[in-house]
């Protein structure tokens, strides 16, 4: 049970994104994917999910190869992995209880999960889920304008969390967040992961977070990776780009423990 | 020069072969899935409350302008009194089809578009795939049929409101009253005329339909992208229906003729 990248170049155009990369994303770990803008993190994780296929190489998912599944086989893969994108992706025209209940309303769930076909099983998954999120159900009824942006961000993590994937992949999960919101989401994902044992692939620029929750931690540069390792290793590394965001985390650190201190 | 020539017919067949393509793949999904009754009702709904005042305002003038026109020509041959006939024959076989299409591009399609574009650009599409539905159906195919529903509904609407405005008009300044008026009219205007007019406005609501959606759902680049799919699907929508205007009308003349040299009747 795990995903796996073999050989997998992917470009637009001119533009090599990704250029012959292999690792292995084990089953209930928490892997942090780091590395400036433009080096193919987002690319990668789509590629997981079918919404982007590699020009060369394959992804495997439970043995699976993604690129040369049916769009139906597609769906039975995609009932197991959910994403969390970088724009809450939240549908404007249903509320938040329409957009959580979406995924459970798809012919895919419903062929597996017969039982939660009525309106009220379908409530209380949803509430269930937003209370996962460390949200209320005092939102149910709103629409994706009328929350605040952090609490749209949650819902699609609940959104996500409704089938019950086996994975989660994050796509810059706290990008434009304020610093409490990026704290509470990061022990979110650790939470979901330890409690519910899900595998999560996260995309971040953030090498604190990656250095505080992270089980391994894979750096992109050039489309190439760079280094894959756990946290301990990240800190002792030599090479430049890691060290550059290691002392952007630290400089961080310190600018928080000064203004805590005053 | 040959080169560039080349270079734009190449982009241009690329185009309408990923159109169609498109437009096959959503009907194709429409026939599989059975469609969604609730949420085309819904999107016809929007159709309708967002065409409906342009359509009336639109048929009154567009109407009354035909009256003005033919009635300048025709009472130089003293010929006032096919005025109603002429009028409602051009408004039903091309003027109602046309503007009724132009109006769904400006207010529909452009609206389609951009609301689609806008789902693309911040991955609802995307999300909707990944939580294990299929997009075309879920977003495509209502829209795409209420557009075409909508627009034979819209043409009822503009011809109707067009021919009493007409009428009223060449009662008014014409010197043409309402029985002179709609006593020439079965005289131009039959079942051929009709079915020609409908035919006509089936096929520019299929092009409104699926230039409008194809622009909204392959958009990239973020609010520019948008705009850039808003802007091509209303252009191309008006320049596949000029294209598509001469082609029906050779087509349908070509079938009349034929359907006249075989029962040796002239129909209207």
């Amino acid at each position: 049970m795990s995903i796996r990248f073999v050989n997998v170049s992917k470009s637009f155009g001119p533009r090599k994104i990704l250029q012959n990369i292999s690792f292995e994303i084990l089953k209930g770990e928490i892997l942090f994917i780091l590395g400036k803008s433009g080096v193919g993190k987002s690319v990668t994780l789509k590629q997981i999910v079918g919404l982007m296929k590699p020009d060369e190489g394959d992804i495997y998912l439970d043995g699976a190869p993604i690129s040369k599944l049916s769009l139906e086989e597609l769906a039975v893969i995609r009932s197991q992995c959910g994403m969390v994108f970088q724009h809450p992706a939240l549908l404007d025209s249903l509320n938040v209880f329409e957009n959580v209940a979406f995924g459970l309303g798809t012919p895919q769930y419903m062929k597996t999960h017969p039982t939660l076909l009525s309106q009220e099983a379908k409530k209380s998954v949803v509430i269930d889920k937003l209370k996962r999120v460390h949200l209320t159900d005092s939102i149910l009824e709103r629409f994706p304008p009328e929350i605040s942006h952090g609490m749209q961000k949650r819902t699609s993590i609940a959104r996500t969390l409704a089938p019950e994937p086996s994975y989660i992949l994050f796509d810059e999960p706290t990008t434009g967040l304020d610093p409490i919101t990026t704290r509470a989401i990061t022990d979110l994902i650790f939470e979901l992961s330890r409690e519910l044992k899900i595998t999560s692939v996260v995309v971040s620029h953030d090498m604190a977070c990656a250095l505080s929750i992270a089980d391994r931690i894979l750096v992109l540069d050039q489309g190439e990776i760079l280094a894959l390792g756990t946290p301990e290793e990240m800190r002792k590394s030599k090479i430049p780009l890691i060290v550059d965001f290691l002392s952007e985390t630290l400089f961080q650190e310190d600018e928080i423990t000064q203004k805590e201190v005053k | 020069m040959r080169k560039l020539s080349g270079k734009i017919l190449s982009s241009f067949f690329h185009e309408v072969g990923s159109l169609t393509h498109f437009f096959v793949l959503t009907i194709r999904t429409f026939f599989r899935t059975q469609g969604n009754s609730k949420a085309i009702m819904a999107h016809l709904s929007t159709v309708f409350s967002r065409s409906f005042s342009t359509v009336l305002f639109a048929g009154v003038f567009v109407g009354a302008i035909l009256v003005l026109q033919f009635n300048l020509m025709l009472k130089n041959f003293d010929a006032q009194i096919y005025l109603g006939g002429l009028n409602t024959s051009a408004l039903v076989r091309e003027i109602g089809p046309l503007i009724i299409s132009f109006l769904l591009a400006g207010k529909i399609g452009a609206f389609t578009a951009a609301e689609l574009g806008t789902m693309r650009v911040t991955e609802q599409i995307d999300a909707i795939e990944c939580l294990g539905m299929n997009p075309i159906q879920y977003l495509v195919v209502p829209r795409m049929i209420s557009i075409i529903v909508g627009s034979q509904f819209l043409l009822i609407l503009g011809l109707i409101i067009g021919i009493l405005g007409a009428m009223g008009i060449a009662s008014l300044f014409c010197g043409v009253n309402f029985l002179q008026f709609s006593s020439s009219i079965p005289r131009f205007t039959g079942i051929w005329t009709l079915a020609s007019g409908f035919f006509k406005s089936l096929v520019y609501g299929i092009i409104v339909a699926g230039v409008a959606c194809y622009k909204g759902y392959t958009a990239s680049g973020g609010a520019r992208g948008v705009g850039r799919a808003v802007t091509q699907a209303a252009a191309y929508i008006c320049f596949y229906i000029v294209i598509a205007n001469f082609l029906t009308s050779y087509f349908l003349d070509f079938i009349h003729e034929f359907f006249n040299l075989l029962w040796g009747v002239h129909t209207a």
